[in-house]
């Protein structure tokens, strides 16, 4: 009776044990078993049961249902982008025409705004139904006439900054009153364009995009670019409107304040935004937090030594404590920032600053994380014992869905592609790729031309680290849907076929070369069939290599549209040979020798012996001849040599044998 | 408490020590000389749990000595079978340790008399003790091969690989005395391709691994001749045990008999478990310049100014908003206005009307006020007017009030024509 009582109770404990490990492999798929049964023996102690709180109303944003559709769709590695799949005929195929494709479409936007805002009277037809605001034209001209501050507010919204001034000066000269607040916005206004008027709306855009072809330089210098470009655009100056209107106030409050020194950091007045701080402080003023933001970016700028910069830093922090301004995430950034302009100081209080920041329930955005990987790899630097930074930093963020909270967030994946790159980590670059693919990460990957940097870096390090397997497998998932290599990164790519002896890829790489726009890269292609030519391959792949290096040829021929043409030379001429030759095609490869003599070029002793042995083989004594003759033409050295050869190896005719000798001794007199 | 148990387990092994086959104290220490007492707990648990469910048997019938044993081979023996047929399933190997551990918190207060019963019964035990051994063999077996290779915590590494050192050890240990393992050497190699000088640093390795051969290997012996040392340690508890798994050093690659705690050493969760291992420099000090509850004087909130627009504007500028499928194109139209929004509930697009009662659209008797005649046709006809207007779900409350009023002043127009009509 005991031992069935007892059996009934195993199969009892088999059974839950069974639906706990069920419970529990889900949460930790990799669990090894050890580990599996010592988790086991808790929850059998005490199981805690979830509860499941089921909410009564779930209210749905208006793209909920969108949002869950988009999730259905994966992401297509043979398609091209969405924004280019309307069109067949406009799916790009180079990286060129990727970014003229994409930008024209955004032209074509901005055109079509520019027209309906220049001449809204043509487009004041309202077909929609319900009302669409943002299809209308936006009103451009002042609508309010008289000097009123109605004016004055619907100048400031229209960010007409001169209009706006002149305006404040006409209400003051007639004596009406200016509320704070509206000089407060005008104040704002002011110093956030510098006291100038701000482009129009549409030519900004454009200008954007010429500051992105400017990006094309790496990352590092693209910052200090812009900012000297912001110097040059506009520089704080002395007595400016701002200064002006802020001085005729009678009391200015925190928002005016915060409104000047945050222009004049901006506009690189760095040591008159200290002083107009501390005369803010004088007026008995608390200071809010984006001044203080502000303050921490300019730190860097008024003090030399790295532990001055980051006395004033934390002096900063302090005062914010005294004046009870809780610091936000774009403080901790900005503190960050500054710290990548301290050197060791930054090395040292990067992370008590982040676990300031947590202490506060601030938690880093990928801009943080990005600032702290760029205190601790400096590019250029030697990386020693630092890479387990990366390892940290990535144990934080694997898996987390980060939201865009920064413009700085944006850098992240680039720089720790970079340091992945530099310190050739293959595994953390695998981490903070899949990080990519988490939630809406992908947006954080920033535009084009990044998104771009980004890809060839991590390929570029697939094509150092990995087997010719796995970078093939993401060769086909990245090119050419996301990724359009250059000539550089397929360079890499051939040596890893090369390395991993995989020369038989090379025909269906020749063909990507082609549709991505390198079939012109004089080094590549010489590259190319340089790898043809080293070795001999089977039969089937010679067959390949060959049809692929006539194609080559045709790229020398022709040269596409508009594309500079490659020029042959030597090494490439006898490489296509040998190739031809390898794969049996007497024919071709002969009128591939005959181009020697039309390109200038001169063939080398070994090729030509090549070529006869080949010629041997089918036992053609005329093409033998005339190979020499070639040879003679060239004065090769080697010419005796083969006169030789043909002289021992081949059946000649009388007449053939009196011109070889007469070529015998051509060549020994003009020797 | 397993610690306590498994004292007086060895307590009682100890005496019969000489009857065991030297080896199975010898893992049972070399497990415990690794491991921290998480990880120890559930092999230890278990032989403990096999003697704990004999004795709560016991209780339970509480039968006397004599027909203990008796019963005992029986039981033993299902044991065993539970333990074969773990080989196939592990979940009934695993049954059995939940249903032993269930029986401990029933033992705790016995532990002293059992300690005593054993004593008396050591031929019980004896046999007790052969189960035991059935089940430490067998399930190590299957552990290592149904083990995924991938770890998440750090500690079972190691675990494994003395599981494996030890299921390997007599099978193996004499014939590689004198050569390393193939996979092993291949694995060498590939490292050191990955190094400047390959050929230096193969032959380095390879030294490195031939000399960590020797060491486990003259290990072992040492072991197996010190084994009552070193149970006599065992019972003064793990200190000392602890002190020879520091003694190996960390920096030296780990040598397996069978070749597998090599490999699964290299690749990044080893490296990663040992950072984790270490602080985090994450959860360093502060700085505690702020205090942590601080409450901020909130200022006017005046909506947001031109600097927040801008860095909003910035982020997106520096993002990556370009649409991936038809759907977020029409995410994004929805949210700039340009798409009639997906219809989530049965009000879509009633915005203007969500605060209107139906009533209103339902009963407009209310607006054919004293303007309008009490009788008559006129009356007639605005009644159809309002039937037709209640069941019209097209127009709003407001436009149907304008269409009434339209015919009001239709109506106030037409006065004399009606009133020469004598309607």
């Amino acid at each position: 009776m005991a031992s069935s009582c007892s059996q009934a109770l195993r199969h009892h404990v088999c059974k839950s044990s069974r639906i706990l490990r069920v419970h529990l492999q889900k949460a930790w798929p990799n669990r090894s078993f050890v580990l599996n049964s010592a988790a086991d023996q808790q929850p059998a102690v005490s199981s805690p049961v979830e509860e499941i709180v089921i909410p009564k109303k779930k209210t749905w944003s208006k793209e909920a249902v969108l949002q869950a559709l988009a999730s259905t769709v994966n992401r297509d590695p043979t398609a091209s982008d969405y924004r280019f799949q309307d069109d067949p005929y406009l799916t790009p195929k180079t990286s060129s025409e990727f970014k003229l494709f994409s930008l024209s479409q955004e032209s074509g936007r901005n055109a079509a705004k520019y027209f309906i805002s220049t001449y809204p009277k043509y487009f004041q037809k309202d077909y929609a139904q319900p009302h669409i605001p943002c299809l209308m034209p936006e009103t451009l001209e002042a609508q309010i006439e008289e000097v009123s501050e109605a004016a004055l507010i619907e100048r400031i919204q229209m960010r007409k900054v001169k209009a706006a001034v002149d305006l404040y000066d006409q209400l003051q000269q007639a004596g009406t009153p200016v509320s704070l607040d509206v000089t407060n916005q005008l104040l704002d206004l002011i110093c956030f364009y510098g006291d100038c008027d701000p482009a129009q709306e549409n030519v900004p855009e454009q200008r954007n995009e010429e500051t992105e072809d400017v990006q094309d330089e790496p990352q590092t210098k693209k910052g200090r670019a812009s900012k000297a470009s912001d110097k040059l655009k506009a520089a704080w100056k002395e007595n400016n409107n701002a200064e002006r209107i802020f001085a005729l106030l009678s009391e200015p409050n925190t928002h005016s304040y915060s409104a000047l020194i945050r222009g004049m950091v901006k506009y690189g007045a760095y040591s008159k935004a200290f002083s107009t701080y501390t005369d803010l402080l004088n007026n008995q003023l608390k200071a809010d937090v984006s001044t203080f933001n502000a303050l921490i970016t300019a730190a860097p700028e008024v003090k030399e030594k790295y532990n001055e910069k980051w006395e004033l830093i934390v002096d900063l922090l302090k005062q914010m404590a005294e004046q009870k301004v809780k610091p936000n995430l774009l403080t901790l950034n900005a503190v960050l920032k500054a710290l990548r302009r301290c050197g060791t100081v930054g090395k040292s209080q990067a992370f008590p600053v982040i676990s300031e920041m947590r202490a506060l329930s601030i938690d880093p955005s990928l801009a943080s994380y990005n600032h702290l990987l760029s205190i601790f790899y400096k590019p250029g630097a030697p990386f020693q014992g630092q890479t387990d930074i990366l390892q940290e930093v990535m144990n934080e963020v694997s898996g987390k869905s980060f939201t865009p909270q920064d413009p700085d967030d944006a850098q992240f994946f680039i720089t720790a592609v970079r340091i992945c790159l530099d310190t050739k980590d293959i595994e953390q670059a695998y981490r903070v790729h899949e990080l990519l693919g988490v939630g809406e990460n992908w947006r954080l990957l920033g535009n084009d031309f990044q998104q771009n940097i980004y890809h060839a870096r991590f390929f570029s390090l697939l094509c150092m680290m990995e087997n010719i397997d796995v970078v093939l497998k993401w060769y086909r998932d990245l090119v050419p849907s996301v990724y359009y290599p250059s000539s550089n990164v397929m360079r890499d790519l051939l040596q890893v076929l090369d390395t991993d002896n995989r020369l038989d890829l090379i025909p269906q790489i020749w063909k990507d070369l082609k549709q991505l726009g390198h079939g012109n890269r004089q080094t590549l292609v010489e590259e190319l069939l340089t790898l043809m030519a080293r070795e001999k391959q089977n039969q089937e792949v010679q067959e390949t290599f060959a049809e692929c290096a006539l194609d080559i040829k045709k790229m020398y021929d022709t040269g596409d549209r508009g594309k500079v043409m490659m020029s042959w030379t030597a090494g490439s001429l006898s490489d296509l040979v040998s190739v031809l030759l390898a794969a049996q095609r007497r024919q071709d490869a002969w009128e591939i020798l005959k181009l020697f003599k039309t390109h200038n070029r001169v063939p080398s002793e070994e090729l030509l012996d090549k070529f006869l042995t080949c010629i041997k083989e089918s036992g053609d004594v005329n093409q033998a001849l005339e190979l020499v003759q070639i040879s003679a033409g060239f004065c090769l050295p080697g010419t005796p040599k083969l006169i030789q050869r043909v002289q021992q190896e081949f059946l000649l005719s009388e007449q053939q044998k009196s011109m070889l000798s007469d070529l015998e001794i051509q060549t020994f007199n003009s020797d | 408490m397993y610690r306590r148990l498994l004292i007086n387990i060895y307590q009682v092994r100890n005496g019969l020590i000489h009857t065991q086959n030297t080896r199975l104290p010898s893992t049972k220490c070399k497990e415990r000389e690794s491991f921290a007492p998480v990880i120890w707990a559930p092999c230890t648990a278990r032989p403990l749990g096999t003697s704990s469910i004999s004795f709560s048997e016991n209780k339970e019938n509480s039968t006397s000595l004599s027909e203990d044993k008796e019963k005992r081979p029986e039981e033993n023996e299902a044991k065993e079978e539970v333990n074969t047929d773990g080989q196939k399933s592990t979940e009934i190997s695993n049954a059995t340790l939940t249903l032993q551990l269930e029986t401990e918190p029933v033992d705790k207060p016995e532990d002293s008399k059992q300690v005593e019963k054993t004593k008396s019964g050591k031929e019980s035990l004896l046999e007790l003790l052969g189960a035991m051994k059935v089940e430490v063999t067998t399930v190590r077996k299957i552990r290592p091969s149904k083990t995924p290779r991938m770890s998440e915590r750090p500690d079972q590494e190691p675990m494994e690989s003395t599981h494996s050192m030890f299921q390997h050890a007599t099978a193996k240990g004499s014939q590689q005395q004198g050569t390393l393992n193939p996979a092993l050497v291949a694995a060498v190699s590939a490292a050191a391709s990955t190094l400047p000088n390959r050929h230096q640093a193969e032959s380095e390795l390879l030294k490195q691994l031939r000399k960590h051969e020797a060491v486990p290997d003259t290990q072992r012996r040492a072991d197996g001749q010190n084994i009552g040392h070193i149970i006599a340690d065992m019972k003064v508890g793990g200190r000392k045990t602890n002190g020879r798994s520091s003694a190996r050093p960390t920096s030296q690659i780990r040598f397996d008999d069978d070749g597998k705690g090599y490999t699964q050493d290299r690749g990044i969760t080893g490296e990663l478990d040992a950072v984790r291992r270490r602080k985090s420099p994450f959860t360093s000090k502060r700085l505690n310049i702020f205090t942590a509850g601080m409450e901020q004087d909130t200022l006017s909130v005046l909506g947001p100014t031109l600097w927040d627009i801008d860095l909003a504007n910035q982020i997106v500028q520096a993002t990556n908003q370009a649409p991936r499928n038809g759907f977020e194109e029409m995410i994004q139209w929805t949210k700039e206005g340009k798409l009639w929004q997906y219809p989530i509930n049965n009000e879509a697009g009633l915005e203007e009307e969500a605060s209107v009662p139906f009533h209103e659209h339902v009963f407009l008797e209310k607006h054919l006020d004293e303007s309008f005649p009490r009788q008559g046709p006129v009356r007639h006809f605005m009644e159809l007017v309002i039937t037709g207007l209640a069941k019209n779900h097209h127009l709003t409350v407001q436009q149907k009030k304008e269409h009434i009023d339209w015919f009001r002043d239709y109506f106030r127009q037409k006065d004399d024509v009606l009133k020469e009509a004598e309607a």
